[in-house]
């Protein structure tokens, strides 16, 4: 785990497979739209408006990732970086967080080898945090009382600060030696605005929540923004990224908004700034192991990249690049899954209500035209992982992933309704240690589903059995157990996120970083 | 990794055939799997179905085959409903979709249980066009025969499944000569097989009316009568090949504009002859108010000199222009002694029909106190030997 990985590089024939299979599958979902809409599926026309704007919206999106996927490219070489750079690094405290922990990131940075000047931009206002920082040399900045948050202290410390070069580190991330190393060196060309490298985590193995939260960054921080960076839109998304302080200046510092790395990484693009993404583990942090925590840090997060989709990315649109509106565009809209979810979940229902059903389609027709696509996207999905950080450990169907990703549509859902009415939600951090003991108020919409599940099945053999007179039950049959059948998926969707949550009651104490040692840490290049 | 312009033509077109090539390659499996599939589907529905029916409809108490206990070995013999010994009673109404409870609620009227229930189907690629298999298995559950009349509209032909069929509009012209040449053998026979997987014999009628050059597209305007002959005994032909055989074939043709001759198919092709008795009273300017010896009694002699029982496949009467419950009890009190080759009567029982008149008509009488009356009574007087008891 405490090893330098990197992707592996890209291939001609690595892009003729991937554009080969995109081609495969742009054939394939011509041949479900031409069978899709047609006139005698539509039974109610509002209803099947709205089933098709969801289900092509999944379509769609599952184009975006094949056009990204086309674009995937790797850095031909890592620049060495020149002597002399002068670089700062950033981390921030803030109380809550546990100064044990900055024992082990401080000491990772001391031993970062690149010569520079490590920050701690603390608003505890506890002197421990203020000893801890002495111990490992770091220069302590006094930032209590900001408004801002974190990028408010940021830009206090750009203030004050001088160095060309910035790095900003999440502060449960353990830096690598060779960190500086793999970013300084693409600053030589002068349009570099920001360098970026992947993330990888050190605590997923602690729980079903952390395992499917790490799942679900691993394609991002892997073919994901290579095909970005190939399109010219590397984006600054989490943490660690290095800055060019001109960059910085150019759009008058460090965004202040909810999903600040983002609205800052379109800020450095429409002003002009190139950026690189360097898929390389140099660091290793933690990722939510609690399904509250993790809960939490989403609700947060799509919170923010819906603010982006409504004021940033229409605001900024005209300055970007094609590739850029394309890509800031597909992260955008990327959190209408809880909306497209919902609906998708409301369907049975609505039709044990109403007796309306959106479309009237041949559900073997629709496996036959529809299976070539989810072959398709699984080839290419699974060609794609050869270019993830780290494959041995991080391939695979991401299961766990998928299960938190659609047991969390009702905070996806929250976070849209929140930015429709324009309400904010408070600046979260994301807790660092498993909130352990009792059950996450996020897990709540999904027992009330599931409860609302056992209830309708309940109810709905009732009925069959005591009510629907024997002249009509057989019509409905097959409907009614289908209806259910499909229900099923999202009950056990559902019941796995209620099983992941249910974990962090039972989860022991442990502090998930006291067992690193920062000195062992290997910056040796693996040949394969 | 820039690649030269003609290396990246070559490049994009080759990995584009190759997409090609792989969506033809699976296409070629989906259409291999799609019949595996489909039955496979519906095996699973089968079972939902199979499942329901002994989960749930036999375990009720007040089933409504036990009211029909004495016709369940009648029906269940071909030979007997070939030549049966009772009147059948029966009635239509499709008022409500995926559901028989208004003809349920028309017996309970009637204080009786009709051991025919009637519904209608047209030709075509539609879901709602293939063999009706729930609502006949709902008839046949009910304890009842299922009386099926089955339309040759053919603008519904998807021409994907059936390559080279005119477009829509042309299709009526010629239809049944085109349907006894085989150009729709793949339908019928997945329609046959519907037939076939039932436990119970149907009634079934083919192309009604079809001496009738105003109503339908396979009527004499488009058609010779010899083509529906060919039709009817292609049909036929492709149900014999599958060994179908609880299928009883009613032969329907409307009484007012003759020909009968030559469009009957033959006395080995058909087991009932059908006509529709409908008094339409003063709805339309060329109706008036006719009583059932002017519609039936005129016809009476020709139709039953095919030597098979009769069935009145539409009965009913609206109620301008005369005495509705009179026609009824009029109709009904004859039956049993002048008519004696009259075997089987379903009632017209439909509270929109728009099919003749400009207007739309009701057949409704559940709602007429004394229609309803003068029909329970009549049947009450019928001789027991008639009845199903």
């Amino acid at each position: 785990m405490w090893q330098f990985r990197q992707a592996r590089d890209v291939k001609l024939y690595d892009k003729f497979i991937l554009l080969m299979l995109s081609a495969a599958g742009l054939f394939s979902i011509i041949n479900l739209m031409e069978w899709w809409f047609q006139k005698k599926h539509i039974v109610n026309f509002p209803l099947f408006v709205i089933l098709s704007t969801f289900f092509w919206y999944g379509i769609f999106r599952i184009i975006l990732i094949w056009i990204n996927y086309l674009g995937i490219r790797k850095p031909p070489t890592v620049p060495k970086p020149k002597d002399g750079l002068s670089v700062a690094i950033f981390t921030t405290s803030a109380p809550g967080e546990p100064v044990s922990m900055y024992e082990k990131t401080l000491a990772a940075l001391r031993n970062v080898t690149y010569p520079h000047t490590t920050y701690l931009l603390d608003s505890t206002e506890d002197v421990a945090f203020k000893e801890v920082a002495e111990k490992y040399g770091a220069v302590y900045l006094d930032l209590a009382n900001l408004p801002g948050a974190k990028a408010g202290k940021v830009n206090k410390a750009l203030s004050m600060t001088t160095e060309e070069f910035i790095l900003i580190l999440d502060p449960d991330h353990i830096a690598f030696p060779n960190f500086l190393d793999q970013t300084l060196g693409f600053f030589e060309d002068e349009e570099v605005g920001f360098v970026q490298v992947s993330q990888g985590y050190y605590n997923q193995y602690r729980s079903f929540t952390a395992a499917g939260a790490a799942e679900q960054t691993y394609s991002f921080y892997g073919p994901t923004q290579m095909g970005l960076y190939g399109f010219g839109a590397a984006v600054a998304i989490g943490a660690n990224c290095t800055f060019r302080r001109k960059a910085f200046d150019s759009i008058g510092g460090h965004a202040v908004a909810l999903a600040e790395d983002l609205v800052t990484s379109m800020r450095i693009h429409a002003a002009g700034w190139k950026s690189v993404y360097n898929p390389v583990i140099v660091n290793r942090g933690l990722v939510p192991e609690d399904f509250g925590s993790f809960a939490k840090q989403q609700l947060k997060w799509a919170r923010g990249v819906f603010e982006v989709l409504f004021v940033d990315y229409p605001h900024l649109f005209k300055k970007f690049t094609f590739w850029q509106k394309f890509s800031y565009g597909a992260i955008s809209f990327y959190y209408f899954t809880g909306l497209m979810t919902f609906f998708f979940i409301m369907i049975p229902p609505l039709y044990f209500m109403t007796g309306i059903i959106p479309a009237n389609m041949n559900f073997a027709e629709f496996l036959i035209k529809g299976t070539p696509i989810a072959v398709i996207a699984l080839a290419i999905y699974l060609y794609a992982q050869k270019f993830l950080v780290h494959p041995q450990t991080e391939a695979g169907f991401h299961w766990r992933g998928m299960i938190l990703k659609y047991s969390l549509w009702p905070i996806y859902f929250l976070a849209f309704i929140l930015s429709l009415l324009n309400h904010k939600i408070p600046y979260i951090p994301t807790a660092k240690k498993a909130v352990i003991g009792s059950l996450t108020p996020f897990a709540r919409p999904l027992i009330w589903y599931n409860i609302f599940f056992i209830l309708s099945v309940i109810l709905v053999f009732i009925n069959r059995k005591y009510y629907v007179p024997e002249s009509e039950l057989l019509f409905t049959s097959s409907r009614t157990w289908g209806m259910i059948g499909f229900s099923i998926l999202a009950f056990i969707q559902s019941t796995g996120g209620i099983l992941a949550a249910m974990e962090a009651m039972r989860m022991k104490e442990e502090i998930p970083w006291e067992h690193i040692d920062v000195n062992n840490i290997s910056t040796k290049i693996i040949k394969k | 990794m820039q690649l030269k312009p003609t290396y990246r033509i070559l490049f994009i077109t080759g990995a584009f055939a190759l997409g090609l090539l792989i969506v033809y390659i699976l296409s070629i499996a989906g259409a291999k799997s799609k019949g595996p599939i489909q039955n496979a589907l519906n095996q699973a529905e089968n079972n939902i179905l199979n499942i329901e029916n002994s989960l749930i409809i036999e375990k009720r108490e007040n089933k409504r085959k036990k009211a029909l206990v004495a016709y369940d070995s009648i029906r269940s013999n071909i030979d007997i409903l070939k030549n049966p010994k009772k009147i059948l009673l029966g009635a239509s109404d499709n008022s409500k979709s995926e559901s028989f409870e208004e003809i349920i609620n028309l017996e309970d009227s009637l204080n009786t249980t009709f051991p025919i229930l009637s519904i209608y189907t047209a030709w075509g690629s539609k879901a709602n066009e293939q063999f009706p298999e729930l609502a006949a298995r709902t008839i046949i559950n009910l304890g009842s025969t299922p009386f099926i009349t089955w339309e040759p509209w053919l603008e519904d032909f998807d021409e994907a499944e059936f390559p080279g069929i005119p477009v829509p509009e042309k299709r009526g012209k010629g239809s049944l000569k085109a349907i006894a040449n085989g150009t729709y053998d793949k339908y019928i026979t997945k329609w046959g097989q519907g037939v076939k997987a039932l436990d119970k014999p149907i009634f079934l009628r083919f192309g009604h009316e079809m001496n009738d050059p105003y109503r339908y597209p396979w009527g004499p305007q488009n058609n010779k009568p010899k083509d529906y002959v060919a039709a009817w005994k292609h049909i036929r032909s492709i149900f014999d090949s599958l060994n179908i055989k609880n299928v009883l074939w009613v032969w329907a043709p409307h009484p007012a504009y003759g020909y009968f001759d030559a469009f009957y198919p033959g006395d080995e092709y058909v087991d009932y002859v059908g006509i529709g008795i409908l008094n339409f009273g003063d709805a339309a300017t060329w109706s008036k108010w006719w009583t059932f010896d002017e519609l039936f009694g005129v016809n009476y002699e020709e139709f039953s000199s095919f030597k098979k029982p009769i069935m009145i496949t539409e009965f009913g009467s609206l109620v301008v222009g005369g005495d509705r419950g009179h026609w009824f009890a009029d109709a009904l009190r004859q039956t049993p002694k002048k008519y004696p080759q009259l075997k089987s009567i379903v009632f017209f029982h439909q509270p929109a029909d728009k099919t003749i008149t400009s207007k739309v008509v009701s057949w409704y009488f559940i709602n007429d106190p004394a229609t309803l009356d003068s029909i329970k009574e009549q049947i009450a007087m019928w001789p027991d030997s008639l009845k199903i008891k």
